[in-house]
């Protein structure tokens, strides 16, 4: 199960620049869709990959889905020379984004997040608009479904 | 859905599918987390988690007939 609480945590008390997205992104807007990970997009620069590998080594981040064994090795080289890597840890499995379909980085998204506390921190979230718009982009049956629902909560809000 | 107000919103682009989807969103779920703070949102999401777990724990079982 993932500990929604505590990937938060580490995330912003190691000070990691992150903006929730995707499943727990829609949860967070009312959603009742259930979703197994956190989805994150994270910015893309040397001090926030040192953040990142700070906060998830104690946690022993490997490939989801990977056979055990292989040469992963969580360190600001592996961050740097990929993209986005779905992940499972001891407190969850977690999807570090660099991009997302429709979206951009960090950057792009950051102007259409919103601020909000969970579980006592701070952090950033894709607003609902956007979020359907990135969700209608990424186009797959399970995205077009989740936009039937959040276009709901829009319409009932 | 909401109508445009003299013009300054745009009509949402209405997708087939999606509307097709929307008629089996369950609303009454909706309008019952739109009450909650977001950490009870969060909270609920991993109560469901453990029964999907312990569903498909069930139901591994019952497959190998124990």
């Amino acid at each position: 199960m993932t500990d929604f609480p505590q990937l938060i945590k580490v995330l912003v008390s190691s000070g990691v620049e992150f903006i929730i997205v995707g499943g727990a992104a829609a949860i967070v807007h009312g959603a009742a869709r259930l979703t197994e990970d956190l989805d994150v997009v994270y910015r893309r620069n040397d001090q926030n990959t040192a953040r990142l590998i700070v906060a998830l080594e104690s946690h022993s981040p490997y490939l989801r889905g990977a056979p055990p064994g292989l040469p992963f090795r969580w360190e600001p080289s592996t961050i740097r020379n990929g993209l986005n890597f779905t992940l499972i840890t001891d407190i969850g499995a977690i999807d570090l984004l660099g991009e997302i379909t429709g979206g951009g980085g960090y950057e792009d998204l950051l102007p259409d997040s919103i601020s909000l506390k969970v579980f006592g921190f701070d952090c950033w979230c894709l607003d609902l608009e956007k979020l359907i718009f990135v969700k209608r982009a990424a186009g797959r049956p399970k995205d077009l479904e989740a936009v039937a629902e959040l276009e709901s909560i829009l319409d009932e809000r | 859905m909401r109508e445009p107000l003299n013009g300054t919103l745009k009509p949402r682009y209405q997708d087939p599918i999606v509307e097709l989807y929307k008629k089996d969103v369950d609303r009454t779920l909706i309008r019952h987390n739109l009450t909650l703070t977001v950490d009870q949102r969060f909270e609920q999401l991993m109560r469901l988690q453990e029964l999907a777990i312990e569903l498909r724990r069930a139901g591994k079982e019952a497959r190998l007939g124990r």
